[in-house]
């Protein structure tokens, strides 16, 4: 078992080191790429051999790492029902997208620090994922934050693509302040910084302290999965390679935050308060996101601030404490929207990196492989009945409903409207993308219309249209029997309150009808003949609301507004007065008098560095000599 | 503690006459006068370390994460004089650069 956890980690470490060490010179191309992909596989397999072998949770030492006095993080794993199922996913959907990349990268000259870093990446996650103790788990924490830096300014050279990277390593960092000093406070109180130490302590320690430790570890999620109000890193961070946006800003690294809070809700839990913080700020969160993408135009913008919304999704399944609710939309968002990213780098890749979706247009005849799952993927997302998505998204909904009271009464509505949105800017983007005429390209293609697909590329789709579309097998609501994840989630100390069969189906239904609601609006505004007059509106630009949306609520101009040009000004203020006015200005001043005064001293001396040195050694051996024999 | 204090005194006193010879001898080349000085301050390091070790204080550690800083800080300090003083004169003999006299 421990060999297999080690393996879990080390074969795509080992993957992106051999990579960064041989790649480019000593190995060809197709090496590389194959070493890549055999490394997450590889990890693929270690994770299901511990998945058959696991029987209760354990936790495995490997070395000791930080040990200083009685601060003691060995490298620890910890392997649990939460761990394990997110570390298949994490495999599972990184190994398709490392393949997908070899396709989708086929033209890079870089490709060894693409696969390298990718790789590099996953051991990360998988660390953040599997770690026993906080310092660990900081460590996986900044792996996937630097590697997310690194891919989203992957193409470097293009400076709008490095500041989008750079946007995103300062937001984050902000969270992670509020990580830090939590992980540092435990450790103050507590003098112990394992996982499953920490979580026994919660009683001893003062429910003040608890909601204030848990709204810095808050702050951190926010800051990792893009929550209001340190969501605007990742509508940029659309700038890297597609499979890059699918592995690490929507399956992957963006759930770091939901899954930190899950990790630690037995120690956070238990303040009401603090569940509300969080309650709020994902239903807040779900609802920006969804409205947002309401009126981009971008493809890859839609489908990022749909991963804000259905992020905020899973924090509000945690505010209400319905832990397996939230990992179960975990899961099955990991699928779908990996693919939904996918299929949209099929799409810009087919049209020749074209990204607007009102230029785009009649893809269902040309790609027929990508439609398909792509519309699979994009009804989970809508939440039509029966797909997982339906089934993960109203069984957080049905967690928030049972909280009753005002507050979350008014937060499952909030949630409601989500749904009905999510399902309109859903349909919206099908129904452009894929629907009508084809729209002569600018320049316009040769005869044959588009490009042809690597074939890879499409066929990676399928196992996960396949696995969202019937992820709802996972966790099946009460009255069908029950779901696996549930039972294999809930472990003997919760108990979670159950609805009764008749109103989880009226809840069922409630979202059912939204859902297809949601859908029908979509039609009647963009079904059949009506979608030619939305393509002549799009020629305009926005005005009003829709320009609003598009922007994303103006929140990045708001941020500039309060911090980017008070943190210029004040900047320019250090610099110019205070740097070179005051200090400089002084320094100089005390140079040029030592200057003067050099100059006299200097006339008595030799001026050879070496006989300085000398005399020096001679003296300091003098004064060794007279300390040691003559004082004593 | 496996290694005795003694052991660590007598391979930093090495060191460190190492170094001084170093710097004394190698007249010829600033960068030879600088890794020189560098082999000094480690052997001061390793003393502290020892030290911190043998009495089970932290303080020495303290010290030795500190003159790290210290030293990274100096190195490129002194290395971009070393490019500037090579640009200037197109040597780098330490004789060659009597300035202070004049």
């Amino acid at each position: 078992m421990k060999l297999y956890l080690e393996l879990i980690i080390l074969f795509p470490l080992s993957g992106a080191i051999v990579n960064l060490l041989l790649g480019g010179r000593l190995l060809p191309r197709r090496a590389s790429e194959i070493l890549a992909c055999a490394a997450i596989w590889g990890s693929f397999v270690a994770t299901v051999a511990a998945a058959t072998a696991y029987s209760a949770p354990m936790t495995v030492e490997i070395t000791s790492w930080l040990a200083a006095f009685d601060l003691k993080a060995p490298i620890s794993l910890y392997l649990d029902p939460l761990s394990l199922s997110l570390c298949l996913m994490i495999t599972f959907v990184c190994g398709l997208i490392h393949t997908y990349a070899v396709g989708y990268m086929k033209d890079d000259p870089s490709p060894v620090r693409f696969f390298a870093l990718l790789n590099l990446f996953v051991a990360a996650m998988l660390t953040l994922v599997l770690a026993g103790n906080l310092p660990l788990l900081y460590l996986g924490w900044e792996g996937v934050g630097f590697c997310s830096y690194a891919l989203i300014g992957f193409w470097y050279r293009d400076p709008q693509n490095a500041t989008a990277g750079r946007k995103a390593f300062i937001v984050t960092r902000i969270g992670d302040i509020g990580l830090g000093i939590a992980i540092v406070w435990l450790f103050q109180l507590c003098g112990t910084v394992s996982i499953q130490q920490l979580n026994q302590m919660g009683a001893n320690i003062p429910p003040g302290v608890i909601t204030a430790l848990g709204l810095l570890m808050l702050l951190g999620a926010m800051g990792k999965s893009a929550q209001v109000p340190l969501m605007v890193w990742l509508p940029d961070a659309m700038a890297g390679p597609t499979p890059v946006s699918a592995q690490i800003h929507a399956a992957t690294m963006v759930t770091a935050g939901v899954y930190l809070l899950m990790r630690m809700f037995p120690l956070i839990g238990s303040s009401a308060s603090l569940c509300a913080a969080i309650a709020v700020t994902g239903a807040l969160t779900a609802f920006y996101g969804a409205t947002c993408a309401l009126a981009q135009r971008d493809l890859k913008r839609i489908l990022a601030y749909s991963t804000i919304s259905q992020i905020g999704y899973m924090m509000l399944g945690v505010g209400s404490g319905a832990i397996s609710a939230a990992t179960f939309h975990l899961l099955v968002h990991a699928f779908f929207k990996a693919l939904l990213f996918l299929g949209a780098g099929c799409v810009i890749t087919a049209l020749h990196h074209e990204q607007d979706i009102f230029r785009m247009g009649g893809l269902r005849r040309s790609l027929p492989w990508t439609f398909w799952p792509f519309l699979g993927g994009a009804l989970c997302l809508a939440g039509l009945p029966l797909t997982g998505g339906f089934f993960s998204k109203d069984g957080i909904l049905a967690a928030v409903w049972l909280k009753g009271g005002a507050l979350y009464g008014g937060l499952y509505f909030a949630g409601l409207l989500t749904a009905f949105i999510t399902a309109v800017y859903t349909m919206r983007m099908v129904l452009i993308v894929f629907e009508g005429e084809e729209i002569p390209l600018n320049p316009p293609l040769s005869k044959g219309e588009v490009k042809s697909l690597p074939r890879v590329m499409e066929w990676t789709l399928l196992p996960l249209a396949l696995l969202g579309i019937f992820g709802g097998l996972l966790n099946l609501p009460e009255f069908l029997g029950g779901g696996v994840l549930n039972s294999f989630l809930s472990h003997p100390g919760s108990q979670e309150l159950q609805l009764s069969h008749s109103s989880e189906l009226l809840l069922q239904g409630v979202a059912a009808v939204v859902a297809l609601a949601g859908m029908a609006t979509a039609w009647l505004r963009y079904g059949g003949l009506r979608r030619q007059l939305r393509l002549t509106e799009a020629e305009l630009p926005a005005r009003g609301l829709s320009a609003f949306l598009l922007e994303g609520w103006r929140v990045d101009a708001l941020y500039d507004l309060l911090f980017v040009r008070t943190y210029i000004r004040l900047s320019g203020f250090l610099w110019q007065q205070l740097d070179e006015g005051c200090i400089d200005d002084s320094l100089d001043r005390i140079a040029a008098q030592l200057g003067r005064w050099g100059q006299r001293l200097g006339g008595w001396g030799e001026g050879r560095v070496s006989l300085s040195l000398l005399s020096m050694a001679a003296g300091a051996a003098l004064i060794i000599v007279w300390l040691t024999w003559v004082t004593i | 503690m496996i290694v005795p204090l003694e052991h660590i005194i007598i391979l930093a006193a090495v060191l460190f006459g190492l170094g001084l010879v170093c710097t004394l001898v190698w007249r010829t080349n600033v960068i030879m006068l600088l890794i020189g000085i560098e082999i000094m301050l480690n052997a001061a390091m390793l003393v502290f370390v020892g030290g911190s070790a043998r009495w089970g204080m932290p303080d020495g550690q303290v010290f030795a994460l500190m003159i790290m800083a210290m030293t990274s800080a100096e190195v490129s300090l002194a290395l971009a004089l070393v490019v500037y003083l090579h640009r200037r004169r197109n040597s780098v003999d330490v004789d060659e650069f009597r300035e202070l006299k004049d």
